[in-house]
């Protein structure tokens, strides 16, 4: 009598060769992208993110903005930005921001019995706290490139949200605060809201980073009634003559934001368990020690998969920002880079547990395979080992990530006389002239991506 | 040689058996992993095929079911006002009786981009009071420039203490204007936004409020 595997076996076996063609993690789909970046063919990576997504034009959004698709709009968002599409750059931006807020707050027990069974990467994406904030702090910039100030403060609002959220519930702090803060209280400062621009810009001083702002504040804090005990201090050290206002003196101010190189993104990591042992042994509970160690011998499809932070780009640059010939001075607001890895730091033990367990899943259903083939040994060793290394194949590690967030962030903040002024601004090879007319008592941002 | 091929097809068969056992487990992965990461499909529909359509809440953002019950009780609060009396009265005294009014775009002071929608807003407004024909209405066109030119180039935002400088240079005795503000609060499973949405009748000499009213709309994600 003839065994046939039913037609169920059947739909199986395709539905898992259709699989593992289509198991490219994240960061393998992204690689193009970052290959176009380090070329410096920005508008390439664009291209080939609209490939990605499936979409004719650069304004385009995907269907199912709901899926990590999501991510990929993110990154063209700062690509976008890059190129200083601004206009196109915002729609990216808030399209991204809701629909990863929604894969955030969608995120349940299903995922994480997926991320803890099936693969890295089953679960919803969660984005980490410098993600959340970075979406609201860089659309803004676009607002006030473009020089809107009702979208800029829609920005600073959001970003207040996500602000509260991450320090009140997530019990997180992160410099990228800083810069947001920096740019709401310049948004609020040009929208004649003098208290909330000290409130924002008092959270700035928090970090360091921000001296430019010590004058600013002097002035805003003659108008202004909100104090706190860091505003009081910088008040009463003042020493010298109190700052004239930018429209007194006859002069009105530019403020220059650059962005330079990316942070680190994560890549796919398949080590034998023996070697995951040995690099992750202090993450690992007692417990699954033991479990993996009676797995490590295995050998030959015992494969732990995870994923890992690669090298930032830019880590080393130097922006070089000209007004009118003459040098200007930046400083660094923020190192996402830095943010990154001590996040990854948190999470990166979970993440190793995590892929075990996945492990020692595949283990039991090889074994599963081996006791289905009954007496017969040569048959059930083959078919544990196949269901084995299927599994191991179909398991991607999550690489999920924002991938074109830039890793520094640097500013200043000009006083010129009211008129017509040239910006060169150059990093990374990448460089930008602008010609900026600022009124008296005017204001103008100016930005630079660089995400080579 | 009868031995062999018996046992051979022992083995075949069990192979058959074992197969069939991996594959179906196989089977269960894969289903579950799909199940775990979806796999969605979608369709264009129409509103007129579908009239239920435009119930469900895409966003915590306003859509046209908000905005439409918002200006159903605003504009009916209005239409029952002191202020809308006297228009009346002064339109039965003919067109050139009747009092000069423009619809100024709502301040959107919430955390959601709804401009588009606060622009719908005041274009329901304007169509609403030109249906009412007790009031000659000014165009909105020129507001942006009037504006700019009032408040300068840096900051051309509608400022009501300026009423009386507006209505000298478009000729206008009364403005409509409103704003938006909203509460908006997150915590790990859910997001809220609360609107509060104020609409105003300033009269442009005096820079009084002739009439005032409110309503509240509510969004949540969770």
């Amino acid at each position: 009598m003839r065994a046939a595997p039913g037609p169920l076996a059947v739909a199986a076996a395709a539905c898992g060769i259709a699989l593992l063609q289509g198991c490219a993690s994240h960061s393998e789909r992204m690689l193009p992208v970052r290959t176009a970046l380090d070329e410096g063919q920005p508008r390439e990576a664009i291209a080939l993110l609209d490939k990605e997504m499936e979409v004719s034009t650069d304004s385009d959004l995907p269907a199912d903005l709901q899926s990590d698709k999501s991510l990929f709009v993110l990154d063209r968002a700062s690509i976008q930005q890059s190129v200083s599409q601004f206009a196109r750059s915002k729609s990216d931006f808030e399209a991204a921001d809701k629909a990863i807020d929604m894969l955030d707050l969608a995120h349940d027990a299903k995922d994480t019995i997926g991320e803890y069974v099936f693969s890295g990467s089953s679960g919803r994406y969660r984005a980490p706290p410098y993600e959340k904030l970075s979406i609201n702090t860089l659309n803004m910039i676009n607002y006030l490139e473009l020089h809107d100030l009702d979208g800029a403060r829609v920005e600073a609002r959001r970003l207040a949200v996500m602000q509260k959220y991450v320090v009140d519930d997530l019990h997180e702090d992160s410099p990228v605060i800083g810069l947001g803060a920096f740019l709401a209280g310049l948004t609020f400062e040009e929208s004649d809201q003098p208290d909330e621009a000290l409130r924002w810009y008092d959270q700035a001083l928090e970090f360091t980073g921000f001296r430019s702002l010590r004058d600013p504040v002097r002035l805003l804090l003659a108008g202004a009634r909100y104090r706190t005990p860091r505003l009081r201090d910088l008040e009463a050290s003042s020493t010298g003559a109190a700052p004239v206002s930018p429209a007194a003196s006859g002069q009105g101010e530019i403020v220059l934001v650059v962005g330079y190189g990316r942070v680190p993104h994560k890549i796919a990591q398949r080590v034998p368990i023996g070697l995951a042992l040995t690099l992750f042994a202090d993450a690992l509970q007692p417990n699954d020690v033991a479990a993996a160690n009676r797995l490590a011998a295995q050998g030959l499809v015992t494969w732990v998969n995870y994923p890992t932070l690669g090298h930032e780009r830019g880590g080393y640059a130097l922006p070089v920002a000209q007004l009118d010939g003459g040098y200007v001075q930046l400083e660094e607001a923020v190192n996402v880079t830095k943010e990154v890895r001590a996040e990854w730091k948190k999470i990166e033990g979970k993440i190793v547990v995590s892929a075990i367990t996945r492990m020692i899943a595949r283990y039991a259903a090889g074994s599963l395979a081996r006791a289905a083939a009954g007496s017969n040994d040569l048959v059930g060793v083959l078919l544990s080992l196949g269901t084995q290394a299927t599994l191991t194949a179909l398991d991607t590690p999550d690489t999920r990530s924002w991938e074109t967030l830039p890793a520094r962030v640097a500013i200043a903040r000009l006083r010129v006389p009211s008129g017509t002024h040239h910006l060169h601004v150059d990093v990374r090879g990448v460089a930008r002239d602008v010609t900026v007319n600022v009124d008296r008592g005017g204001w103008s941002v100016v930005s630079l991506m660089a995400l080579r | 040689m009868h031995r062999p091929r018996s046992s051979w097809l022992a083995f075949r068969s069990s192979a058959f058996r074992s197969l069939s056992a991996f594959l179906g487990l196989l089977a269960s992965f894969v289903v579950g992993a799909l199940a775990l990461t979806g796999c969605a499909s979608h369709e264009y529909v129409r509103g007129s095929d579908e009239p239920g359509i435009d119930r469900a809440a895409m966003s915590t953002s306003l859509d046209k079911d908000d905005i439409e019950r918002a200006l159903q009780k605003l504009l009916n609060q209005l239409r029952e006002s002191p202020i809308m009396n006297e228009w009346r009265d002064d339109a039965a005294k003919g067109r050139a009786g009747m009092d000069t009014v423009s619809v100024v775009s709502f301040v959107n002071e919430t955390s959601e981009h709804i401009d588009p929608q606060l622009d719908a807003m005041l274009s329901e407004t304007e169509t609403w009071l030109s249906g009412a024909n007790v009031v000659r209405l000014v165009s909105h066109e020129r507001q942006a420039e009037m504006i700019r030119e009032v408040e300068g180039a840096q900051h051309p935002v509608f400022d009501p203490r300026h009423a009386p400088q507006y209505g000298k240079q478009l000729g206008v005795k009364y403005f409509i204007t409103g704003k938006v503000g909203a509460a908006d609060e997150r915590t790990d499973d859910s997001r809220r936004v609360q609107y509060f949405i104020f609409m105003q009748v300033i009269e442009s000499d005096t820079s009084e409020i002739r009439w005032q009213q409110r309503d509240y709309i509510t969004k949540a994600v969770r």
